[in-house]
């Protein structure tokens, strides 16, 4: 009973966001900035931030008859100036072909210049603003869906909500579109909200709409927790700059990120939604109040105490007492072949493995190429007794190892598959963040599922957790 | 009687415009408290307390809310309807006021076949504000879609009702006429109301995964 109480002394409602902090902290004249795309959007610019491209505007129903509809690109995103919830925006994601006046939708039909001329006369006429005020339509650059998010989005960019109060951010999460909200990346539309922990980026739990808790993205097996979003530190660094640049103290910012531009300002939000607080499972009033009264000189300074107070605490407490990182039992591994080349694949931890191998394509990709070619050529003993082993690996290295600049040892692995000879390579890699400096052994890992697998030598910087 | 009661009705003043401007407090404090600490939202505070006197204005409260309801129902169809066409807002909402008028025209009509006399003889006063409530749902219907103007409509309903059954209660209007200054008494509850950071009934609702220990 104590602990419900406390629980919900924790969490931030209507109430107190309007009369303690968008009231004192959000002036007026911050808000009209945030309502105002087009200015918002100048401002940010200004100040180097990056926001998708503006193409054109159109003011009235002069420059609305005079519009020369073939300046347009391929694809481009209409929006009204001061619409809300996300109404009346529209995508554009290409020309029809052969045709100089008619685009394809989000949803693959078709929309004609006289279409989008009924609907900037909507937007004009201020059909999406909130009291009906005149409007100001605009065209701007659509963004370009970043290949992690593929799965998990329908239609639509995700993109990434963070709460900045007092110079820090205090909470995120991922907005993911849906098919029942159309695209849109609104939680109030029926989109998902994932919570992120701020310390690592790493996506949590997650809440359907406004109030459903889900494990899985919809129709799929895809798990929602355990994205790792990328540039994170840059997110949060843009959303607090945005903070010192807009005025607003208390201030929703959204963030997408772009294939190729990277993390992109979308919009900034005077009146930030409660739900991401379902999403993190977690109140907002007590993280708030952690950070009131809190002089924060830097932007810098700003983001490292969101990220130290807000999330990673488990790990971290472990990760500092043993002084090991925890990792899984997959993990995302980043090589370093010859000549500079990086390749990142996913590898197995596995304990029951001495040393780590990977894949001979894998190799090849690396730079290992001539080495193999080196090794097939090599004439090896088809008699391999296990109690002679350690002699014939001796013979072998004696032989061969002078015979290639990369080829490090020879080994003679038995494994439930048969024995094999393997040449064995010096390899760097780097496994969540950590550099290992490894001697990798080659062999043929096709028809499995990892290219690659980590083996006991090179896991003593590490903790595996079993999930 | 209180001698303030006396000195109005002396010079002229009705008695039933006496009550309705000193019950008048009372039901826009109790649809500030439904905001603010149930967390019933309605459409703001002006609609439903008109909603409410619409509603003491009908003979009968069920004809009053088979009124508003049609006006909803209508409302929604005919947004529908009108979808397709992509019309400038005040054009359409001007068709919409005329086809919900004329559905409340039949209704009454189809009220007085059924010898329902009651519905037809309602005064034009409550038909009108019903009707015109249909552009307060279609500006919710824009802003915030749908289904939330649904949900706000009938929140709408609801808190009207209340106070129908609130400035009808026998009790509270004697009171009223006795001691007049009761209706300021709203005014250090708003204010209280005014600072109350605490989280709506409708809230711990809405987060009660995070209330939930784990």
């Amino acid at each position: 009973m104590i602990q419900l109480f406390r629980n919900s002394r924790k969490i931030l409602g209507m109430n107190a966001r309007n009369l303690e902090f968008i009231r004192p902290n959000n002036l007026r004249r911050a808000k009209r900035l945030a309502d105002d795309k087009l200015r918002s959007k100048k401002m940010l610019m200004k100040a180097e931030m990056p926001v998708p491209r503006l193409i054109n505007k159109i003011k009235d129903v002069d420059e609305l008859e005079n519009f020369d509809w073939t300046t347009l690109p391929e694809s481009f995103v209409l929006k009204p100036n001061r619409g809300f919830g996300g109404e009346g925006i529209l995508v554009v994601y290409g020309k029809k072909k052969n045709f100089s006046d008619t685009w394809i939708k989000a949803d693959g039909s078709l929309i004609a210049v006289n279409d989008l001329k009924t609907h900037i006369r909507n937007i004009i006429d201020g059909s999406f603003s909130l009291s009906g005020v005149p409007d100001i339509a605009f065209f701007e650059e659509r963004m370009k869906l970043l290949k992690l998010f593929k799965p998990y989005a329908y239609k639509g960019i995700p993109d990434i909500r963070v709460i900045i109060y007092n110079k820090v951010p205090v909470m995120a999460m991922l907005r993911l579109p849906t098919k029942v909200s159309d695209g849109k990346a609104n939680l109030q539309q029926g989109a998902i909200g994932v919570g992120i922990d701020l310390a690592t980026g790493v996506t949590t739990t997650a809440v359907l709409g406004k109030n459903k808790l889900i494990e899985y993205a919809p129709g799929t097996r895809l798990l929602l927790s355990g994205i790792k979003i990328p540039y994170w530190k840059t997110i949060l660094t843009l959303a607090v700059r945005t903070q010192e640049i807009s005025g607003l103290g208390f201030l929703g910012a959204d963030v997408a990120i772009d294939r190729d531009l990277g993390p992109v300002f979308l919009e900034l939000n005077a009146r930030p939604g409660l739900s991401i607080q379902v999403a993190n499972l977690d109140g907002l009033l007590g993280r708030l109040r952690r950070v009131e009264g809190l002089k924060i000189k830097t932007v810098e300074k700003g983001v490292a105490v969101g990220m130290n107070l807000f999330g990673g605490e488990i790990e971290e407490e472990i990760e500092d007492i043993s002084g090991k990182k925890i990792i899984g039992t997959v993990e995302k591994v980043k090589l370093f072949g010859k000549d500079g080349k990086e390749i990142e694949v996913e590898a197995k931890i596995d304990t029951g493995a001495q040393s780590s191998s990977i894949d001979t394509k894998l190799a090849i990709e690396l730079g290992y190429e001539d080495l193999l070619d080196y090794f097939a050529s090599l004439e090896m003993p088809t008699d391999l007794p296990r109690a002679n082993v350690k002699q014939i690996e001796e013979d072998l290295r004696n032989k061969y190892l002078v015979g290639h600049p990369d080829l490090e040892d020879i080994i003679i692995i038995y494994s439930s598959s048969g024995v094999t000879i393997r040449p064995k390579v010096k390899l760097e890699f780097d496994m969540d963040k950590e550099r290992v400096i490894s001697k990798v052994n080659i062999v043929e890992r096709t028809g499995l599922k990892y290219p690659m697998i980590v083996g006991k030598r090179d896991l003593k910087k590490f903790l595996i957790e079993v999930k | 009687m209180n001698q303030f009661i006396t000195l109005a009705l002396t010079n002229g003043v009705p008695l039933d415009t006496l009550i309705l401007v000193l019950i008048l407090p009372i039901i826009v404090t109790m649809i500030a408290f439904f905001r603010q600490v149930v967390g019933i939202k309605a459409f703001g505070i002006y609609t439903p307390a008109i909603i409410t006197f619409a509603l003491l204005a009908t003979n009968e409260i069920r004809y009053g809310i088979t009124i508003f309801i049609t006006v909803i129902i209508v409302g929604t169809l005919t947004r529908l309807l009108l979808k397709q066409f992509r019309l400038l807002y005040l054009p359409r909402v001007a068709i919409m006021i005329t086809i919900v008028g004329f559905s409340i025209l039949a209704l009454l009509i189809i009220g007085g076949i059924y010898n329902r006399t009651g519905l037809a003889s309602v005064s034009i006063f409550p038909i009108l504000i019903m009707i015109t409530l249909v552009e307060k749902f279609v500006a919710v219907q824009i802003e915030k879609g749908g289904r939330a103007a649904m949900v706000l409509a009938l929140e709408t309903l609801i808190i009207s009702v209340i106070g129908y059954y609130i400035a009808s209660w026998d009790m509270l209007i004697r009171i009223i006429l006795h001691y007049p200054w009761i209706s300021l008494l709203t005014l250090p509850i708003n204010i209280f109301l005014g600072k109350w950071t605490g989280l709506r009934l409708t809230e711990y609702f809405r987060f009660r995964q995070i209330i939930k220990p784990r």
